[in-house]
């Protein structure tokens, strides 16, 4: 072991030493075994050249004995390196081609990979994040009188699937789940964020408020960075009103001032003291949300959100996070939790838990609190498909570059294996190669990539629905998929030239003729190439017509009749409850806004309703309907609406009246939309009948007229049948119809609203074409990004294409001189040269379509009123690539026709 | 005519050169030529294997190098056998011997 160790090292350290004393010996022998032929009678020549032939190879013997002596790996790593590196200086284009590629391929899947990374790998920034588990209950159906309220935190329920899921737990439960301490070490609840209006530094601002148990910090295992966190003290009823500032917040909002701390703010007009500022670690909980603050879940009342509360147990709205007690498994937990959940909805005789078949499942945290993975997921993991199929065609392009080099030095291989060079040796030179500019590639890719991951950030920010938290740094598990990228992608393009460049014939390239040489490997490497090239002209074909289809569903979804003219409205929302008004003041409130707005040069009409129009949400309530012969309820999209609303929003009146001065709040009168009229009071007179809920209680209302149908939630939703009634109290959405670019009238309808009462925040100001683009960011994502990668792999393709045909053309420079000579046109050489290069795209468009039928149907999710198979999609792309091909076809087309026959021949 | 010559089976040239290093240091041409002597020109050595062989068994510190004067009195490297390699030598020969003895007797036998 110790020889070994030192005969290692010496061969490291002392190696100009251990190679002389190599020589030495190895000349003694020769010495040696000449002397003993000439003995034998022969001639001094004789007798050298018998010990030439004897021996061998001496490179290779040498090369036998470094290895032998275990030298090689490190120091024989280190030559290859410094070898490739002056081999690639040498050729600096066909090196600076071969990195951008590499670049472009390499950084764009580090992006998406950050992306991804951020969305859905990174671990929750808390303590020990793996023991934290989140509680989620399933069942056959939603209890009936169950008020479930959820903020996203959860998996979305799946139309299809049998049981639906949620998170939301009653208070009362949460306590009892507290006290299993044999299986959850700690415990903690928590709801929202939600808006509150805080004022108390500078004009009133809206933050994102979280509700939280007294024991939430705790349980993370998050401290504070300043001041204290909240202790299980807060939660008490009557505690004072604190709150713990979000670090980040703290820097945006308080300029990171230590002073805060004690001081005084009001959150939705009521006092609380900022008691703290959290570790800056903590930045979520739940993917993609924002926090800015939390206070107790004991505060619920004060701040107006009674649905927080804990006072009623049939109020299910809290996530509850636990930490497993060491030694306790997940299952253990599991068990005795859902005992408990079972004794909880059995003791609920309101809701019939019983027929609904419940049950309580633990899930890791990581996995249980989806966030925004709920909308991203499917997307970000079809991008990555996408850029893994940009990646592989960047290996087939730079492996189709890289193999037209080796064709070129097919002498230098050639002579280093007359020299005695081992095969594998050369396979591994020629891998070092390869690799050296892999990694250089995933250098510059790295360096591009944050670059790209910012450019992401901003979209993703600018079209959340609420702020939208989401770490997109570069961090270690990313380098580590980017080096495994260079890693793979070095090999991908390396091995087909590293082993057709040692398998050459010596006799033919050492004797200089090229033509022969390169006839020799013409059949195979023409093969390959070939090969290559159709395999980047189907992965692009399968990358351009995934785009077109989403870049044509786009565009059908735009085209998209909403009901309502969606140009040129300003929308924005306020909720005067927030800033304190009763009820009794709301509408006054509401009647000197739209006044005042409407007075604004630039307004056409102004109005308001409870929600705005395509703008991802909407409330529903299920009605029965006078005169049906059915007689159960009947889910109807309900919307209250201020004066004007309809001619402001341009939506049509159909039969009646809109309403008027006479139909306040106890008149009960409502319009109705025309599918409400087709779907239930088909062939009846709509006008005078009368719909509502099935309580005495319920207000029936009477219908006065009949609008046309709108979308309401989103441009993919169907007409639903709709009810119109007029708006009495709560917050709302104003509609401002305007003349000039709606933008442009923000600042003066905010300075209007701040002119009325500085203490109302405004909500969200954006136009409707925003809440569109919103609405659509899924398909706008998936298709800009696959637009761009399509752009790439079509240039790449070409490129592809271009180099193989330049390389066919410099080859057969004399082929092409003597067609010339004996009275070839141009246009017959030029036609022969692009007709090679066009039935390699035309196959390779074959080839993707086939990939691209299978493929796309995974897009189908994303696509609207169009089939993943869409002819007119698939023609278009073929069609793109044709063109793009015989342009880069034409360019080495058009040198060969230059080629003159004269130096063409003398060439040899 | 010379005689026929015999490839030598694999794991058999680190035997044979452990073996002749037994009789004494020797640098590596001897130990061809004393191979090639003792079977009759039997087995012969190939240098592109005599050298890598060496240079391994050196490793695992089988045998130790010395640079020396040769019979001619040049400068030359010579191999012995070390303490464990005079071990490895005595295994391995009694593993060959039971192992040929074996071979025979099942070729006799049959």
């Amino acid at each position: 072991m110790l020889s070994d160790l030192y005969i290692r090292l010496r061969s490291l350290f002392r190696r100009s030493k251990v190679e002389l004393e190599l020589d030495d010996e190895l000349r003694f022998h020769q010495e040696q075994q000449a002397d003993k032929y000439m003995h034998a009678g022969l001639s001094r020549d004789a007798a050298l050249r018998q010990v030439r032939l004897d021996f061998g190879g001496l490179a290779q013997i040498k090369e036998d004995c470094r290895d032998a002596r275990g030298i090689s790996i490190l120091e024989s790593i280190g030559r290859d390196l410094r070898f490739a590196a002056r081999t690639l200086a040498k050729a600096p284009t066909f090196t600076a081609i071969i990195i951008i590629t590499l670049a472009l391929g390499i950084g764009a899947n580090t992006a998406i990979f950050t992306l991804v990374d951020a969305v859905m790998l990174r671990a929750l920034p808390v303590r020990d994040p793996q023991q934290l588990v989140v509680l989620q209950w399933s069942a056959r159906d939603w209890p009936r009188d169950l008020s479930t309220s959820s903020f996203g935190d959860c998996a979305f329920n799946q139309h299809n699937s049998a049981r639906v899921t949620s998170c939301s737990l009653p208070y009362p439960l949460f306590k009892e789940v507290q006290n299993q301490t044999k299986v959850l070490a700690e415990t903690m609840a928590f709801v929202g964020p939600s808006p509150m209006s805080l004022s108390g530094n500078g004009a009133a601002t809206n933050v994102q408020g979280e509700l939280v148990s007294g024991s939430y910090f705790e349980t993370l295992g998050v401290s504070p960075a300043l001041g204290r966190t909240l202790v299980p003290d807060d939660e008490r009823s009557g505690a004072p009103a604190v709150a713990v500032l979000d670090y980040a917040y703290w820097q945006r909002a308080f300029g990171g001032s230590p002073a805060v701390v004690g001081q005084a703010i009001r959150l939705n007009d009521s006092a609380f003291t900022i008691v703290g500022i959290a570790e800056p670690e903590f930045t979520r909980l739940t993917p993609g949300k924002s926090v800015d603050l939390w206070v107790s879940l004991s505060q619920a009342p004060s701040l107006g959100k009674q649905w927080a509360g804990r006072s009623n147990p049939d109020n299910w709205g809290l996530v509850v996070v636990g930490r497993l007690q060491p030694g306790v498994s997940l299952a253990q937990a599991q068990t005795a939790l859902n005992l408990l959940f079972m004794n909880a909805t059995a003791h609920a005789p309101k809701q019939h838990w019983e027929t609904y078949n419940p049950r309580l499942d633990l899930l890791p945290a990581q996995q249980g609190l989806r966030g925004i993975r709920n909308l991203y997921d499917k997307p970000l993991l079809l991008l990555m498909a996408a850029v893994g199929l940009i990646l592989l065609l960047t290996c087939a392009n730079v492996a189709g570059l890289t193999l037209a080099r080796a064709a070129a030095r097919q002498r230098e291989m050639a002579v280093r294996l007359a020299m005695g060079a081992a095969r594998r040796r050369i396979i591994r030179q020629l891998l070092t190669e390869s690799l050296l500019l892999s990694f250089l590639g995933a250098v510059l890719g790295a360096l591009l990539a944050p670059a790209v991951v910012s450019g992401l950030a901003t979209f993703f920010s600018r079209n959340a629905w609420s702020p939208l938290q989401l770490d997109l740094h570069i961090d270690a598990r990313v380098l580590l998929f980017t080096l495994a990228a260079a890693l793979l992608t070095g090999i991908g393009f390396g091995i087909a030239p590293a082993f057709r460049g040692s398998h050459i014939s010596l006799t033919s390239n050492l004797k200089g003729n090229t033509t022969t040489a390169a006839h020799h490997m013409r059949t195979q490497l023409f093969s390959l190439g070939s090969a290559l090239v159709v395999l980047q002209v189907a992965l692009s074909m399968v990358v351009l017509t995934g785009a077109g289809l989403l870049l044509r569903t786009l565009e059908n979804l735009r085209r998209i009749d909403a009901g309502f003219d969606t140009r040129n409205l300003l929308i924005f929302d306020v909720n005067p409850q927030l800033a304190g008004y009763k009820d009794e003041q709301i509408p006054r409130l509401y009647e000197v806004l739209q006044r005042q707005i409407a007075a604004l040069p630039g307004v056409t009409s102004v109005s308001y309703a409870s929600e705005a129009l395509m703008d991802g949400g909407y409330s529903s309530r299920d009605m029965k309907i006078e005169g049906r012969s059915d007689k159960s309820k009947v889910e109807i999209l309900t919307l209250r609406v201020g004066p004007d609303y309809f001619p402001t929003m341009r939506i049509p009146l159909l039969a009646g009246r809109l309403f008027n001065l006479t139909d306040n709040t106890n008149a009960n009168r409502a319009l109705v939309n025309r599918s409400f009229v087709t779907k239930y009071l088909a062939g009846r007179n709509p006008l005078g009948m009368h719909f509502g809920g099935d309580d005495p209680q319920d207000p029936q209302w009477e219908i006065v007229g009949v609008v046309g149908d709108t979308k309401f939630g989103s441009p993919r939703d169907d007409d639903a049948p709709t009810a119109f009634m007029p708006l009495t109290s709560g917050g709302v959405s104003f509609e401002i119809r305007t003349a000039p670019a709606p933008a442009m009238l923000m600042r003066a309808v905010r300075n209007i609203v701040s002119s009325v009462d500085t203490n109302l925040p405004v909500l969200r100001m954006r136009t409707q074409s925003d809440s569109i683009d919103r609405l659509l960011f899924n398909e706008r994502l998936v298709a800009r990004l696959l637009g761009l990668f399509a752009a790439l792999g079509l240039l790449l393709a070409c490129i592809g294409l271009y180099g193989l045909l330049s390389y066919e053309v410099s080859r057969r420079t004399r082929e092409i001189g003597i067609r010339a000579a004996l009275g070839a046109q141009r246009g017959t050489i030029w036609s022969m040269v692009v007709r090679q290069g066009i039935l390699l795209v035309a196959l390779g468009a074959i080839a993707g379509c086939g990939a691209a039928f299978a493929l796309t149907r995974l897009l189908t999710s994303l696509l609207y009123s169009m089939r993943p198979t869409d002819p007119f999609t698939y023609a278009l792309s073929s069609g793109m690539l044709l063109i793009f091909g015989i342009f880069a076809c034409s360019l080495p087309a058009l040198r060969a026709t230059r080629v003159d026959p004269t130096t063409a021949l003398r060439c040899e | 005519m010379t005689p026929k010559r015999i490839d030598l089976p694999q794991g058999t040239l680190d035997l044979l050169i452990l073996r002749t290093l037994s009789l004494g240091p020797q640098h590596g041409w001897a130990i061809s030529e004393r191979v090639q002597q003792i079977s009759d020109d039997v087995l012969r050595i190939q240098q592109g294997s005599l050298y890598p062989a060496l240079h391994r068994l050196e490793r695992q510190g089988w045998i130790k190098a010395k640079w020396g004067a040769s019979e001619n009195n040049r400068r030359a490297k010579f191999y012995e056998l070390t303490r464990t390699g005079q071990k490895q030598l005595e295994t391995e020969q009694d593993t060959w011997e039971k192992l040929t003895a074996a071979v025979g007797q099942v070729l006799r036998a049959v």
